[in-house]
């Protein structure tokens, strides 16, 4: 059901959220700084878990640790707020465990690329059957604006207070030669095509990754100068452009330089339970 | 001896660097012979940590050439890996391969070491010089162990780049230390002969399946700035004269 | 040896204590900080960052906590100063690191600005409970040194005396200060550079083909080369001999007694006299003893000007190096005075230490507090009344409810026995 229409179908639409089911409102207001993109991203979220019609009981949402961390702490499902950069790891626990499970990973770019690095290109080898929302603000938020491993070349942040020296990782690209199959990237302006491709990419086996490129007003806008989440916005409409199908390689990120969005990559790969339980079938028959 | 050491001995010897430079980094430990023969200083470190061991060893002396090998195919030390790429970390990364696949070409392996066990194979590997491509290698190739000629060659090359270097090498069992004269013959012969070497493809197309060959050659050769000179130049540019870049003259005690 | 005016920024500041680790270090001579940011040791690797590139030092910082630590051993090796920088869930990472450190001696110092655990915890508040985490964190026999300042002051002096410590011995040294102390301002004084005494590097001058780099010295603890000037290095992690090669069967004879586990052990031990560092403070006529370390230390002096305001004999011993433990001082105190008040932000690590060390002579009353915040001073005093008056002999540690314990369990909850 769309969001909107959930109003009408309550009571006192003044007094319910449109999206009741699905945030916990006990624990609103949130942590989020204004202007930030992470708020704009979760009601993307919110709407596409609407859409893709999947039994919400039957999800979970893992988070790591920084602002992006925080997510799983506000959304209504079964929500496991774990360590800095095991979040896949965990998820992954709960998927090969009990596989009817729908698992989500919500977590920002220093939780999944940084420390969580390894975890994130072994889950996408391995396709386990999971959907990783990577929400990219170039820099370390929680913390204060430390150099992330997203920072374009030359951007300032407080461990890199001359530049930064390391060229960022192309998330897409990374997750595509790991073996992801669903790839795609918005900005948290694309609230819509965001908001399609959850729902798309929820419904898909496999390990599919979904980044989205948020404005930090708070760190990465204001140690760079480049104004408050809005302007951060208007640059990103200016800026983007959407090419579906574009070959992942071309999809670098400079500091301010146009930005690729679309969705890249949407192949079929065996998953993981699929490998293991024919791999298992096939040994047991050889034994006998 | 494994074949691998040999080749890269002899490899250093090729590319006619000052062994006393070299610095191996592995997570594997080596025969105290070997490396006394090789004439290079050697650190064996915990498991996975090669690439970030070498990573403060070239920081803290950038006159070294560091060599790390893994052993332990990317799992632990995975991320070491795609960020030392990341960031261009002049280093050359031996990558131990071991794998095991019932079936290579359509034809069943022989027998895997024992110690492995049959349900352990079923998960994809690693497209491994793929993964350090896109990463930001700027050399990367794949090489059977009993390529021996190509591999030292290779190792020449890649001890001349300045970045970061990936070689693959397929290899039964990394048991260097124990056992080394007792190296699977018969599997690694297999290797090679289901093995096709393409220099310059492109890394997408050279992830090992059942059912095709085994794609060796060098497949990366590209010039990318090193971390080091990307380090001096940013910082140079912003500070002036108050930096003191790191390396060469660098006033370092 | 004096430190180098150009490492070292010197004036008086106002400033925090995690800046102040930052401008210890670079006086210290660090050449290399392998960092990853979190919260709240974060300031010390931005200051470093800051202020490195014009002494002709690096700051990286690395993909996690696991790559920081051995990058930084990577380059205590290639023959530079180097610390790492962390806090509770990094510092747990790094532990299997620490033992790798102790067994190929390479010098480094870690920086760990404790805070609420367990796990993600509290970040942003105080903690004393990994105390225990730094002496006994990685598997395997081994010492290491810890230290806890009290003020940034203290921050800047000891994480200079920490490197030195960390190259006399060749041992991981940590530098264990709480949330507080990181994260408090305070007026720091940088001395000159001539005022700075600092360790060089125990570097073997001896003929190249003689050097072994595991033969130990008189105080058993062995000179140091740089990888790469041609002393063909094997460094390992297994056990190894004098050479540094591995030692595949342990029994073999004659190698048997060279094992370097009892040397790494005994390099700390053997030397504790020297290392440890302790102020002490109405001990003469003490009938309890205060025994505190870190930002605890700070709180418990008011403990003890309200306690001594109601004619208690209080003593005031601060231990500002925790490992190697003071056993002798403990034991030696036990048998002068009626009881021990250990008041620390955790249930009980260094009070069960203390505990040991009394062999029963005394009392011994844990004053607990579980992190985020520090004790109230109130409870201290409390706590030394309670034991100046016990009579009893209580044979373990007593732990006394202090206010908020009484707060947060109000009516307590029954274990089902």
């Amino acid at each position: 059901m769309e969001p909107l229409k959930m109003i009408e179908k309550d009571i006192q639409p003044m007094d319910v959220h449109p999206m009741n089911d699905i945030l916990r409102m006990d624990r609103l207001p949130h942590i989020w700084c204004p202007g930030c993109g992470i708020g704009t991203a979760v009601t993307a979220f919110a709407a596409g878990l609407d859409k893709a019609n999947i039994d919400l009981k039957k999800t979970c949402i893992v988070s790591g640790i920084g602002c992006t961390g925080r997510v799983a702490g506000y959304i209504k499902l079964d929500s496991f707020h774990t360590t800095h950069g095991r979040g896949i790891a965990f998820a992954t626990g709960i998927k090969v465990a009990n596989p009817d499970l729908k698992v989500i990973v919500f977590s920002g770019d220093g939780d999944l690329i940084s420390i969580g690095g390894n975890h994130f290109i072994h889950a996408a080898r391995r396709n386990v059957n999971m959907l990783v929302i990577c929400i990219n603000n170039f820099i370390y938020a929680m913390t204060g604006g430390q150099v992330a491993p997203t920072t374009p070349l030359a951007a300032y942040a407080t461990t890199s207070p001359f530049g930064c020296v390391e060229p960022p990782f192309n998330i897409p690209y990374l997750a595509d030669s790991s073996g992801a199959v669903y790839v795609a990237r918005w900005t948290a302006l694309h609230v819509r095509r965001l908001t399609n491709s959850i729902a798309e990419a929820l419904n898909k086996p496999g390990f599919s990754v979904i980044e989205v490129i948020s404005p930090c007003a708070m760190y990465y806008s204001r140690i760079n100068r480049l104004g408050d989440g809005l302007d951060m916005m208007k640059f990103y409409h200016d800026n983007s452009e959407i090419r579906h199908g574009e070959d992942t390689k071309n999809l670098d990120i400079g500091f301010q330089t146009k930005i690729i969005v679309g969705k890249f990559v949407d192949r079929e790969r065996p998953t993981y339970m699929d490998s293991y339980n024919k791999w298992l079938s096939g040994t047991k028959k050889a034994e006998k | 001896m494994n074949p691998i050491i040999t080749a890269f001995v002899n490899g250093i010897k090729k590319s006619g660097l000052e062994l006393s430079n070299i610095v191996v980094v592995s997570d594997i430990p080596f025969e105290p012979e070997v490396i006394k023969e090789a004439g290079v200083d050697f650190f064996h470190v915990t498991r996975g940590r090669a690439i970030a061991f070498g990573t403060g060893l070239k920081l803290g002396n950038p006159d070294l050439k560091v060599v790390a090998f893994i052993g332990d195919l990317m799992t632990l030390g995975g991320n070491h890996l795609v960020h030392s790429g990341r960031r261009n970390m002049e280093m050359l990364v031996i990558c131990v391969n071991n794998f095991i696949y019932k079936e290579i070409a359509g034809t069943p392996a022989p027998s895997v070491s024992p110690g492995f066990s049959a349900f352990s194979t079923f998960e994809r590997p690693f497209n491994a010089p793929h993964l350090a491509n896109s990463c930001g290698a700027v050399y990367t190739a794949r090489w059977t162990a009993l390529h021996t000629n190509e591999l030292e060659n290779s190792i020449a090359n890649a001890l001349d780049k300045r970045g970061f270097s990936v070689i693959e090498v397929l290899s039964p069992g990394p048991n260097f230390y124990k056992e080394i004269n007792q190296v699977d013959s018969e599997l690694l012969d297999f290797y090679y002969k289901n093995s096709v070497t393409k220099n310059n493809e492109d890394t997408r197309n050279v992830e090992i399946t059942p059912e095709e060959k085994i794609v060796t050659g060098e497949f990366t050769d590209k010039e990318k700035s090193p971390f080091i000179d990307t380090y001096n130049a940013q910082l140079g540019k912003i500070l002036g004269d108050k930096f003191i870049p790191l390396g060469g003259q660098s006033g370092r005690d | 040896m004096k430190a180098n005016p150009r490492d070292v920024n010197t004036g008086t500041y106002y400033m925090d204590g995690d800046v102040a680790a930052g401008y210890g270090a670079l006086a210290a001579g660090c050449r290399f900080i392998g960092g990853y940011p979190i919260t709240p040791s974060t300031e010390a690797a931005e200051t470093f960052a800051r202020i490195a590139p014009q002494a002709g030092a690096v700051f990286i910082q690395m993909e996690d906590e696991l790559g920081s630590i051995a990058s930084v051993m990577g380059a205590s090796w290639s023959g530079v100063k180097t610390m790492t920088i962390t806090s509770g869930p990094g510092y747990s990472l790094m532990m299997e690191a620490i033992g790798l450190g102790a067994m190929i001696e390479a010098p480094f110092v870690i920086l760990n600005i404790q805070r609420g655990g367990p796990s993600t915890g509290v970040p942003t508040k105080t903690g004393q409970a990994d105390m225990m985490q730094a002496r006994w964190g990685s598997h395997g026999d081994y010492e290491v040194i810890a230290i806890a300042p009290d003020s940034p002051q203290e921050l800047f002096d000891y994480t200079i005396k920490a490197f030195n410590l960390s190259e006399k011995y060749r041992c991981p040294v940590m530098i264990m200060a709480d949330e507080c102390v990181g994260h408090m301002s305070e007026k720091v004084v940088v001395p000159p550079a001539e005022e700075i005494e600092i360790e060089p590097r125990r570097f073997y001058n001896g003929p190249k083909e003689k050097y072994l780099p595991f033969k130990p010295d008189k105080d058993l603890v062995p000179k140091m080369v740089k990888a790469g000037d041609g002393y063909n290095l094997y460094i390992t992690g297994l056990v190894h001999d004098e050479k540094g090669y591995p030692i595949k069967n342990q029994l073999e004879k004659g190698k048997r007694q060279k094992l370097p586990t009892r040397r790494l052990v005994d390099k700390i031990r053997l030397n504790a006299d020297k290392i440890i560092e302790l102020t002490e403070e109405g001990m003469d006529d003490a009938e309890v003893v205060v025994v505190s370390y870190g930002i605890s230390y700070r709180v418990a002096i008011r403990g003890i000007e309200i306690a001594r305001g109601k004619g208690i004999k209080v003593g005031n011993l601060r231990l500002i190096t925790v490992w190697p433990f003071p056993d002798k001082k403990i034991s030696e105190l036990a048998s002068k005075v009626k009881a021990f008040v250990v008041p620390e932000i955790n249930y009980g690590q260094i009070v069960f230490e203390v505990e040991r060390c009394s062999h029963g002579q005394a009392n011994v009353v844990l004053v607990p507090h579980g992190g985020a915040g520090v004790h109230n001073p109130e409870d201290i005093a409390e706590a030394i009344e309670y034991a100046v008056n016990e009579k009893k002999k209580i044979r373990k540690v007593v732990e006394w409810k202090t206010r908020l314990e009484k707060f947060v369990f109000e009516g307590g909850y029954k274990l089902n026995k």
